[in-house]
């Protein structure tokens, strides 16, 4: 049996009334690629906010590597090898797009508090690898607000990249993106899970990129996993074409 | 070009040279460093007074917008840190002082350097508590502390004088003189600005950066928002401290107003007019208030309103600052900006 990367277990999480994470139970086998599904409000978002500690779960425990990461805060585990790109992009609009890169770069380097050099000094080549990998070389000095959706989505990726991550997680990794830049970004997913060995966990919500890039694939519904299985699987399971899929699939 | 990549227009990173001030800043620098040299041989006494009077409070406001430009936090207590700097000084060469009516370049020195110090101590506890809140909370929780401790200095007579403050502080003989003081204050506020400047530029410094412009995003990236955040507010502390350890000798006195919210005030002031988003705007926009200050005050007693006036125009017509006139790529006309990075409109920097 191959290892697991992350091991979720009774993972449970409640705001005011609405119970928005019930009991799940979720793997990710080492060296994935993994979609959830689901509709709108079924909690794929906050499942990712409980794996990167952005909220505290209530109940449950989450492995990440056999390292028992539940209620650390995020920093921390980002830095025990976990990045996420957010589905809106969440990136440093006043900053340029080298200099978003690599704040991300000196924080997974540990050299945040050296004071007394340059910024400069540090991480020169991890930056321009991962802005070359994410199709942003040319854009380097453009300042992040200013660049396109399209375009900051792929920084969101380059960014959540220079931490060197073990396991990755994209939500809506190509929202916002023309059909073109999100095939080239898929591509771009599976070549590091292929060849980095980065393990990947995303969300989607084009049925022709979750079933074209995904190993496997788990149905979120109203806070709790009904079906997981390989793409095949998911595309004949009844189940899945009534809560989600609809007919027609 | 790795391996592999998404197809790119260009496809070779540019290599940046920010770690070199552009010519157009060193330019600029070292024009008004020349013109600070030369000011005594231009003006009279008075306006020397006066320009000395904007260095300190210029290095006030730079240490306050290391918080506000750079954290994206506003204090309205950063005089805490200020005054308790100007007291450490008075308290340690009041004794001296009071025994030779002298005091010698040895002990002077270490009770300007004990300044930072001490207010860096005050600094850590006060913001131990205040990073824990961004916005408005920082702010009014960074009010508090400073109203808090302007009330120990003003109440503690037996050891500050309360509200007396303490007086005859006066520096050694060379120092005396409006010149020579002014000279003094000029390398040591130069020298600070540089470390200020060499921190903006640093690793932290874009930690920083990026915590002011999305927190949330920061820590994915595996910052520790807080501990940042908080050796930030220690490192600002302790400049205010410096500057505050001038200003005492300058002015022969100390007294619980340098504590005080309308001190805090002048360093959201100075950082508004000159411009945030530059590291020496705050030290123009010092330049533009105590010049104003002076000069309003020889004709009018109506100082308050003046300023009023201006702040409201400031932040209606030109809410980047006076240096937000200078077109960007003029600062960036070669090579990548250093300590000019900030280039969108953005007058208030958000949390």
């Amino acid at each position: 049996m191959t290892e697991n990367i992350l091991t979720v277990r009774g993972l449970d999480k409640r705001f005011g009334g609405i119970h928005v994470t019930q009991a799940i139970d979720f793997d990710l086998r080492k060296g994935e690629q993994s979609a959830i599904i689901g509709p709108n409000g079924a909690g794929k978002s906050t499942f990712f906010n409980l794996l990167t500690g952005y909220h505290r779960p209530d109940r449950g425990k989450i492995l990440f590597d056999g390292v028992d990461i539940t209620s650390w805060p995020p920093h921390r585990i980002v830095k025990a090898g976990i990045s996420r790109a957010f589905q809106v992009s969440n990136i440093f609009g006043r900053m340029t797009v080298h200099e978003n890169v690599r704040a991300a770069v000196h924080a997974h380097a540990g050299v945040t508090f050296r004071l007394f050099a340059p910024a400069a000094r540090f991480g020169g080549d991890e930056v321009a690898e991962a802005l070359d990998r994410c199709g942003l070389a040319g854009q380097a000095d453009t300042v992040a607000g200013d660049l396109s959706q399209g375009d900051k989505k792929k920084l969101e990726l380059a960014i959540a990249l220079a931490g060197r991550p073990r396991l990755l997680f994209l939500d809506e990794p190509t929202a916002g993106m023309s059909i073109q830049e999100t095939e080239d970004t898929m591509q771009l997913v599976d070549r590091l899970n292929r060849e980095l060995e980065i393990s990947v966990l995303f969300t989607e919500h084009d049925m022709g990129v979750v079933f074209n890039h995904a190993q496997r694939i788990s149905l979120l519904h109203r806070g709790s996993f009904l079906v997981a299985g390989t793409p095949d699987e998911i595309r004949q399971n009844e189940l899945v074409k009534r809560v989600y899929l609809g007919e027609g699939i | 070009m790795s391996r592999f990549a998404l197809p790119s227009g260009h496809n070779v990173a540019r290599p940046r040279l920010s770690y070199l001030a552009s010519p157009m800043q060193g330019t600029v620098i070292a024009a008004a460093l020349g013109a600070a040299i030369a000011l005594p041989f231009f003006v009279g006494e008075f306006w020397v007074h006066v320009a000395n009077e904007i260095l300190i409070l210029g290095l006030f406001a730079m240490s306050f917008n290391l918080i506000y430009g750079y954290m994206g936090q506003i204090s309205f207590g950063h005089a805490a840190f200020f005054g308790v700097g100007a007291y450490t000084t008075a308290i340690i060469i009041r004794a001296p002082l009071a025994e030779t009516g002298q005091i010698g370049w040895g002990i002077f020195l270490a009770a300007i350097l004990a300044a930072p110090i001490v207010s860096a101590l005050v600094a850590a506890i006060v913001g131990w508590f205040c990073v824990r809140l961004t916005g408005i909370y920082f702010a009014i929780l960074t009010l508090s502390f400073g109203e808090l401790l302007y009330y120990i200095v003003f109440q503690w007579y037996s050891f500050t004088g309360g509200d007396d403050g303490i007086q005859g502080l006066r520096p050694p003989a060379v120092l005396m003189a409006t010149e020579g003081y002014y000279y003094f204050s000029l390398i040591l506020v130069a020298v600070a600005a540089m470390v200020v400047w060499t921190i903006t530029r640093s690793p932290f410094g874009y930690v920083l950066r990026a915590m002011r412009d999305n927190q949330r995003r920061a820590a994915f990236l595996g910052i520790n928002v807080r501990v940042h955040q908080w050796a930030n507010f220690v490192i600002a502390g302790a400049f205010a401290g410096f500057a505050g350890a001038l200003w005492g000798p300058f002015g022969r006195s100390v007294a619980p107003g340098l504590l005080g919210w309308q001190k805090s005030g002048e360093a959201v002031f100075a950082a508004l007019i000159g411009g945030a988003n530059y590291l020496l705007g705050p030290m123009l926009g010092a330049g533009v208030f105590t010049f104003l200050h002076a000069f309003v005050t020889k004709y009018t007693e109506y100082w308050p309103l003046t300023i009023g006036v201006v702040i409201l125009l400031l932040v209606l017509f030109l809410p980047g600052g006076i240096l937000s006139l200078v077109p960007k790529a003029w600062w960036t006309r070669r090579g990548a900006s250093a300590d000019v990075p900030e280039r969108t409109k953005e007058p208030v920097p958000k949390s």
